[in-house]
């Protein structure tokens, strides 16, 4: 008996809803267009930011990036293993797009706007490589761009040298170039495999 | 009395430490042994395979190098969550791996310059007294 019998069989709102999830599911599942990170298309709202990038010292938003693919990424300057070993993930991706890397953007947020200032921010973002840009904002900007995209972050409690440990989703959101929010690519995807959609989306124009 | 235990006990305490000159007998065999470089004086990781050689337990209770005032072992809880560890355990014949995205040593405050490229010893401490000095490759920030 297919799925489809089954739901016809049962009837009632429960199925609905079953089959309503299940179409969802197969919605966004990575494999049926041919994406290999997580199509997320429509689920998140354009991207849309103010903030200051560490670079320059201005103010930037998500307008300033339109025309490129921008990956969303939420860490902080002090976190040892984790941010850098996703930031160089995303950095291998770039250098296999080779020359198309030029379209693209990663924008490194920092939650822990109180220890990154922008000269450290600036220097982090740069051993990632030209496409890396770091961000900070004040905590209210902060709190409006992390609500919006549903990304939670925490402080530990310092311990005796006054360092503490900032918890942070691990996920990389992508925005086409349009500024649409498009796949999410997690630590366990592969460069190669995030390359391959970035290609699409440039592509894409 | 009280002078005689004294002795006893720096004497004792001598003994003891006699061991962590001899580093080589540790029989352990550390292999990948980098460092991913971060600038300014962010805290680094430091990333090795370690082996147990040897016919008995061990146990991984820190690090220290004279290029870093403070080393703490960190274990991964599940991806992206760490936690300072107080030690790793090794059984005979088996490996703890130190990777990206897993466990690492957490490097903080550099006494020195240090720059892709460069090598930096650590010493790992085990239960017991055990030491090994290791030579530690510093790769750039994009290691994987």
């Amino acid at each position: 008996m297919s799925w489809r019998a089954r739901v016809a069989a049962a009837g009632g709102r429960a199925a609905w809803v079953a089959a309503l999830s299940a179409l969802l599911l197969a919605g966004c599942s990575a494999r049926d267009r041919g994406w290999r990170t997580t199509d997320i298309s429509g689920i998140m709202p354009p991207l849309k930011f103010t903030l200051t990038d560490s670079k320059t010292g201005g103010v930037v938003n998500a307008h300033d990036f339109r025309g490129k693919v921008v990956l969303l990424y939420f860490g902080y300057t002090h976190c040892p293993d984790v941010c850098p070993t996703t930031l160089a993930d995303l950095a291998a991706a770039l250098r296999e797009l080779g020359a198309r890397a030029r379209d693209v953007r990663v924008l490194f947020v920092s939650v822990d706007p109180a220890r990154d200032s922008a000269a450290v921010l600036k220097e982090y973002a740069a051993a990632f490589g030209p496409e890396v840009i770091g961000l900070r904002g004040d905590s209210e900007e902060l709190h409006r761009l992390t609500r919006r995209y549903r990304v939670t972050y925490g402080y530990g409690r310092p311990d005796a040298h006054g360092d503490y440990e900032v918890s942070h989703s691990s996920a990389v959101y992508v925005f086409d170039t349009r500024g649409e929010v498009r796949l999410l690519a997690r630590p366990t995807d592969r460069p190669a495999d995030l390359a391959h959609d970035l290609g699409r989306l440039i592509a894409e124009g | 009395m009280r002078r005689r235990l004294i002795l006893f006990l720096a004497a004792f305490a001598w003994l003891a430490a006699v061991p962590a000159g001899a580093a080589s007998r540790v029989p352990v065999q550390v292999t990948e042994a980098r460092i991913r470089w971060l600038p300014g004086d962010l805290p680094m990781a430091g990333y090795f395979v370690i082996r147990n050689t040897g016919e008995r337990p061990l146990r991984l209770i820190g690090a220290s190098s004279p290029a870093y005032r403070r080393i703490v072992l960190h274990r991964t809880v599940s991806y992206g969550r760490m936690k300072p560890a107080k030690s790793f355990e090794i059984a005979p014949g088996w490996s703890v791996q130190f990777t990206p995205g897993g466990n690492h040593l957490m490097l903080m405050g550099r006494t020195r310059a240090i720059h892709p490229g460069d090598v930096v010893p650590i010493t790992l401490h085990f239960a017991g007294g055990g030491a090994l000095r290791v030579k530690f490759r510093v790769r750039g920030a994009d290691l994987r």
